[in-house]
């Protein structure tokens, strides 16, 4: 059973979104409530690969912890894990653990995306992190496309309404004009 | 695993079940759709979306069940309908599971159908969908979910829309790219009895490709009846959707210009600056802005919309098409407008969506035998020999790597003629022209014109379509364009709308067109090198839906050219001659086996040329026997009529013979099994039989055979 502990060197594969599940946290939430019930009870997702551990593990401090102590923490990790300083065997890995932490590091400092970042951990869902992104840039297509449609749909709706004017010749509009049996300006 | 996972939640978790992040509605809803407390439901609603765990079970369907008729939908709320969608996909894969049939282009749809029918009140309202094999959701919700483990049996549901079959079905489908045509004759018919209905289209990016659709919307703008018309985009134009190795990349230029619709943030981002500066300086700037809005939408938004625009259509979207909401929304608003004209709304959606075997399959699992629900493995017998479509494919492979002028062409159907192989073996000379049949014959007419040797692989039916390609380019010009009639005959499960019954009437009335059809694989492979080797005129062959008979094959897989004109006799005997045509040889050969048990030695005989005749041959059999019967899987006006035919010209009916042409019947033969089907056509061989029996006055065990 995974445990959320992150062994150096393994790599978190991203999350099938469908599978929104997280791994049963060590580190005892500072927010106490039902929400940490929920989430200590989860198992791991077998199907769709591993999960991560959130980016709070990754910087080894508590999920309440202030800027001051995210950047202390990633000082001390990026000291840890550079690649110039890593020894070449562990090259790889550490270059890895890395760009996971650079990314931890600047989701934790910006508040707002920290915001966000935290509600999804209260949701149960730890994303890893190129799926985030994908889930992301999903989001704000489909949301795109909902106002473009939006926008379509007025459009034809003013259309629509002077459709049947008298200077409009298609077949279409003078048989509605019969049927209604009206003039419409 | 999951479900462990979930149970833990149940007992840990109990608390936070009720205090769920969801609004109390649905908490009641949750306890509705569990059963038992302990199981975890086989329908659940989670975080993002509803999950179906796919069991070998009848998945429970509280909301279905209560659903007969789309009018038992209309009360729902957006959340039901999004329940009642989780239910459809599982019910839908458990009926599929157990009887075979179209999969993933229903789960693709099951979002739209649920809206369309939600929103519209069919079936005074009127739903077309094209091609049709999406349509069992709508079959499910219209009143035919109790027989749905019947769909494409014998005397069950059919696998389209039938007319016959229900008021629902507003239009018979089965060939693809006429649901805009029939819209718009509904719409027009509509107008002019002054009736105020809606008309819909379900039309798929497949079937856009072809020219109809167009020649359809080119018309529709030009009327400007009230038509709404639903582009199904999932990017899957040709099919099966795969090639051997992986998906298939879409064919033709019409897909680059949806993906770009899709994908226009450039024009997204324009307007959005437009919009908020306008709504700044507001009031009456923002009527200007509405009309200068209007232009930019022209002029800068993406290629693809500007193509229907033109056209005449109103064009809504991208759209995501497995949102309910969304959808429900947009078929409202336009249901409510007075007078919209006819509008376009792309929806894109996923083939397979929501049934992970068919989102991970490369062909989605179009079409599918019996399979497993869990894993999605299906249940495949080996055959004792191989289809013929596979022996066609093999021969034609051989026969191009002696001959490097040989070309293979299809419209959209690389597994289904077997080109696939073909495409893998000789990635330069395997075009696929997309749903196009008239374009892919004179497109072949125009190769064979530069000295190529084309391979035209089109389904018997689906050659109708471009008939008059046949006849005016190909047949009256001589062109030497090879004909692979695939599916001739009865086809079984699919029915009357793909049947090829009519192949050997329209293609051996042409002047110039050499026809022939093979008795067995054998034979089928002696005959693409015969194809091969005509170089001065047109030619054809057709072959059946199946498998070979097990005969030996030529050395290599490499056929060797037949004399044209020239049959061969199978069984000599004396008195009756039983001349077959194509597979029917075969049952020939089994009738002949049977009328030796009540002494009588049949001659059986394989004419293997419709046109020209073997003269010779027909002449023998006719002087030297007392019955001849004409045996062939096609209608009336074929191989019998040209036999009959050939005898009256020479005198050859003057004398003692009696001579019985046995041909399809002169009505659609519905979907079933194909021994159904013959038995229901009567050309099985117990039907010869009977007939040989009756002729010789011996009625009552003509009778009697079993």
């Amino acid at each position: 059973m995974r445990c959320g502990v992150i062994l150096p060197g393994t790599s978190t594969a991203p999350v099938h979104l469908r599978h929104g599940a997280g791994t049963v946290s060590w580190i005892p939430p500072k927010r106490p409530g039902l929400r940490a019930a929920g989430l200590k009870a989860r198992a791991a997702v077998e199907e769709g690969g591993r999960v991560g551990a959130s980016f709070y593990d990754l910087l080894g401090i508590s999920e309440g912890g202030s800027l001051e102590e995210i950047k202390r923490a990633y000082k001390k990790m990026a000291r840890k894990y550079h690649p110039d300083v890593s020894p070449p065997d562990l090259a790889g890995e550490h270059t890895r653990r890395f760009i996971e932490l650079q990314e931890a590091y600047e989701t934790l400092s910006d508040p707002s995306r920290r915001a966000r970042y935290d509600k999804d951990l209260a949701r149960g869902l730890r994303f890893a992190f190129s799926s985030r992104r994908r889930f992301d840039q999903e989001l704000e297509e489909k949301s795109a496309w909902k106002n473009r449609w939006q926008d379509q749909l007025e459009t034809l709706k003013r259309r629509s309404v002077q459709r049947d004017s008298t200077e409009n010749l298609s077949w279409g509009a003078r048989i509605r004009r019969q049927r209604d049996g009206v003039s419409i300006e | 695993m999951a479900a462990l996972a979930s149970q833990m939640v149940a007992h840990v978790g109990a608390s936070c079940f009720f205090s769920s992040r969801r609004s109390g509605f649905n908490a009641k809803k949750q306890f509705r759709v569990r059963a038992d407390g302990d199981r975890k439901a086989m329908i659940r609603k989670e975080n993002n979306g509803w999950k179906v765990d796919f069991s070998g079970e009848k998945p429970p369907t509280p909301l279905l069940d209560t659903v007969n008729y789309p009018i038992h939908m209309k009360n729902l709320s957006v959340q039901d309908l999004e329940q009642l969608a989780a239910e459809l996909r599982a019910d839908i894969v458990y009926t599929v599971s157990n009887t075979g049939g179209h999969l993933s282009a229903s789960l693709g749809v099951v979002e739209l159908t649920v809206a369309l029918h939600h929103v519209f009140n069919t079936p005074d309202d009127r739903i077309i969908w094209d091609v049709g094999h999406q349509a069992y959701p709508h079959k499910i919700l219209t009143g035919r979910r109790s027989r749905m483990h019947t769909i494409r049996q014998t005397s069950g549901l059919a696998g389209f829309p039938k007319r016959d079959e229900s008021v629902y079905d507003a239009f018979g489908v089965g060939h693809s790219s006429t649901s805009i045509s029939a819209g718009l004759g509904m719409a027009v018919g509509r107008d002019l009895l002054g009736k105020k209905n809606h008309v819909v289209s379900v039309i798929g990016d497949g079937a856009m490709t072809a020219g109809q659709a167009y020649e359809a919307m080119n018309n529709s703008g030009y009327l400007d009846s009230n038509l709404i018309v639903v582009l199904n985009d999932n990017k899957q134009v040709s099919l099966p959707t795969a090639t051997i190795d992986g998906p298939a990349t879409p064919v033709g230029a019409l897909s680059g210009a949806l993906t770009k619709l899709q994908a226009s943030t450039k024009f997204r981002k324009l307007r959005e600056a437009a919009k908020n500066i306008t709504k700044q300086i507001g009031g009456p700037a923002h009527e200007v802005a509405a009309k200068v809005d209007e232009y930019a939408r022209g002029m800068i938004s993406a290629s693809g919309s500007t193509l229907f625009e033109e056209l005449g259509l109103y064009y809504i979207g991208p759209v995501d098409g497995h949102n309910v909401e969304d959808l429900v929304t947009i078929f409202q608003k336009v249901k409510a407008m007075p007078a919209p004209g006819p509008v376009l709304i792309h929806i894109v959606t996923e083939k397979g969506k929501g049934y992970p075997p068919a989102e991970a399959a490369a062909d989605k699992m179009h079409g599918v035998v019996k399979f497993d629900p869990k894993t999605g493995k299906q249940f495949k017998s080996k055959p004792s020999a191989l289809a013929y479509t596979q022996y066609f494919a093999e021969a034609l492979i051989k026969e191009a790597e002696v001959d490097d002028k040989i070309v293979a062409i299809h419209a959209a159907m690389g597994g289904g003629t077997g080109l696939n192989y073909f495409q893998k073996k000789f990635p330069d000379r395997c075009f696929d022209v997309g749903i196009a049949e008239q374009h892919a014959v004179t497109f072949a007419a125009g190769l064979a014109t530069e000295g190529l040797k084309p391979f035209c692989a089109i389904y018997s039916s689906f050659l109708q379509r471009g008939y008059d390609q046949v006849v005016h380019d190909v047949d009256l010009q001589k062109i030497p364009v090879r004909f692979a009639l695939d599916r001739a005959g009865l086809v079984g499960a699919d029915g009357p709308t793909h049947c090829g019954a009519f192949d050997i009437t329209y293609m051996a009335c042409l002047p110039n067109m050499v026809v022939m059809a093979p008795a067995d694989e054998a034979e089928l492979m002696h005959m693409i090198a015969t194809a091969a080797a005509i170089d001065d005129r047109p030619s054809c062959f057709r072959f059946p839906r199946g498998s070979g008979i097990g005969v030996p094959l030529p050395l290599n897989n490499k056929g060797i050219p037949l004399e044209i004109g020239k049959g061969r006799i199978l069984m000599e005997g004396n008195r009756v001659a039983l001349l077959g045509y194509g597979s029917m040889v075969q049952t020939c050969v089994k009738a002949a086996d049977s009328l030796r048990n009540h002494g009588i030695t049949a001659t059986v005989a394989d004419a293997r040329f419709c046109k020209p005749l073997d003269a010779e041959l027909i002449r023998s059999l006719a002087n030297e026997h007392e019955i001849l019967i004409t045996v062939e899987e096609g209608s009336i006006g074929g191989f019998g009529s040209h036999v009959c035919h050939f005898l009256t010209l020479n005198g050859l009916l003057d004398k003692n013979l009696k001579l019985r042409s046995m041909v399809l019947p002169d009505r659609y033969i519905d979907h079933g099994s194909p021994q159904d089907q013959i038995e229901e056509a009567g050309l099985s061989s117990r039907h010869i039989s009977a007939t040989v029996l009756s002729l010789l006055g011996r009625p009552k065990e003509a009778l009697q055979l079993q």
